[in-house]
């Protein structure tokens, strides 16, 4: 009874959504030139692609057998945990922030986060609470590869980091100078308690990884082209975080026509 | 009471689009709440639930135009047949990456925020925010209409643009079958197999 239902279900439904309104976009047509007029840039500098290609494989291969499911396992914990562990983990980055939004004057923004800074490392509870967004003090971020880009620094080549994943001589440049310059990570050695720096960047890895599961799942099970996906993928993000694009801004517009037979 | 449900289902499917196209915003929303609602019938089987996400997909995607964007340079040489059946497995490629990017959503709430016109290139910009327990992500799509009917010609997630993001995806295993539009077919046919038996397993 079930699956003669179904099937009526179907066959009701291919014939009337075609009818109604599937027809006019099948026959969708375009201009022959469309893909010759765009301005698209299809093509990032990746010198190395084959070493890049062989990193990136190991790194897949880790992620699926240790990242993902950490970050799967992550989920599962109460939201008030999973916001407060990632909460703290943005406050510890704030004063790297401020520094960035400084070189790259930002004076308003470095105001606002050195703003919600001292909110959330004090009424905050240590940065576990964000109550600085609360009061309109909104988080932005900043680190030293935008400002290098801001500085005008170009890219440089495509580069797959093992464990750390895309990214290219500039930024990579830039997180090297991020490990340098944290102070936190400074005060921690310093301290002695120097195994608290690569927990850290683990925590941090999972907490990011835990926000972009469904979109990192959906990118893998569907690309002919994995790797290329995330290449292109990381370049995009890259680029509006850099020129701290606005809802105005969005990515180059494909040029996409669309014309009836 | 369970075939009253089906029947509610089943017409709203079929209502003509062009009944909630008085503005776009209400026109996507239709358009969304038919894929979620289609993942949040626990009931259907995955074929048949994919099968009206597609239909869903190819109704309101300017499948054709994305389909030739992203194929570039390699669309010019190849013959009438050759391009027919690239369109044929794009527009399953285009509902299966959509359809799972969707599936991750299906059980958390959205609005449609905000919505403007990109007067210069004549694009409607519609911002979906979608709401988890530990924030909520945005995704923007870009509508264009044509004779009185709206197309969704892009997606951002993230700044990230689905069709740029595929056309370069697509262009670096162009590159590999040299441009070879008919040779790249068979690729793309092998990948759409696998990621429907991922989708429906």
């Amino acid at each position: 009874m079930k699956n003669k239902f179904y099937i009526i279900f179907f066959i009701i439904f291919s014939l009337n959504s075609n009818v109604l309104f599937g027809a006019a976009s099948d026959q969708v047509n375009t201009e022959p030139d469309d893909f010759a007029t765009t301005k698209v840039e299809d093509e990032v500098y990746d010198p190395i692609e084959p070493i890049n290609r062989a990193i990136f494989t190991f790194n897949n291969a880790a992620d699926r057998i240790v990242l993902e499911p950490i970050a799967k396992g992550y989920k599962k914990l109460p939201s008030p945990i999973q916001s407060g562990i990632s909460n703290f983990l943005s406050n510890l980055r704030a004063p790297l922030v401020v520094v960035n939004q400084i070189l790259q004057g930002q004076g308003g923004n470095a105001v606002q986060s050195t703003g919600r800074f001292l909110v959330n490392s004090t009424v905050g509870v240590f940065g576990l609470f964000d109550v600085a967004d609360k009061i309109g003090l909104d988080e932005k971020e900043e680190d030293f590869g935008q400002t290098l880009a801001t500085w005008g620094v170009g890219d440089g080549f495509y580069i797959v980091l093992p464990l750390f994943g895309p990214s290219n001589l500039r930024d990579t440049t830039g997180m090297v100078m991020t490990m340098m310059t944290d102070p936190i990570n400074a005060y921690v050695v310093s301290e002695g308690e120097a195994w608290i720096v690569p927990m850290r960047t683990a925590a941090n890895a999972v907490d990011q990884r835990s926000k972009i599961i469904d979109e990192v799942n959906a990118l893998r099970d569907n690309s002919v082209d994995y790797y290329a996906a995330v290449r292109s993928s990381y370049y995009q993000n890259r680029k509006a975080a850099i020129n701290n694009t606005n809802d105005d801004e969005l990515t180059p517009l494909p040029l996409i026509s669309i014309e009836f037979e | 009471m369970k075939l009253y449900y089906y029947f509610v289902i089943i017409i709203f499917f079929l209502i003509p689009n062009q009944l909630f196209a008085d503005e776009p915003s209400n026109w996507l929303k239709n358009e969304i709440d038919k894929i979620l609602m289609a993942y949040q019938n626990k009931e259907l089987p995955n074929e048949n639930r994919f099968l009206m996400i597609e239909q869903t997909i190819n109704n309101n995607f300017a499948g054709t135009g994305i389909a030739k964007f992203v194929a570039g340079e390699s669309w010019a040489a190849a013959n009438n047949d050759t391009k027919k059946e690239y369109i044929k497995n794009f527009k399953r490629h285009l509902a299966l990456n959509i359809a799972s990017m969707m599936q991750g959503y299906s059980d958390q709430n959205y609005k449609l925020s905000k919505s403007k016109i990109d007067q210069k290139n004549q694009i409607i910009l519609i911002d979906m925010e979608i709401f988890s327990e530990t924030g909520s992500v945005v995704v923007t799509w870009r509508v264009k209409e044509s004779k009185n009917r709206y197309f969704i010609i892009d997606l951002i997630v993230a700044d990230i643009s689905l069709v740029v993001t595929k056309r370069s995806e697509f262009n670096s295993t162009l590159k590999n079958v040299n441009y070879n539009l008919s040779k790249f077919n068979k690729i793309l046919l092998e990948q759409n197999n696998e990621s429907y038996q991922k989708i429906i397993e």
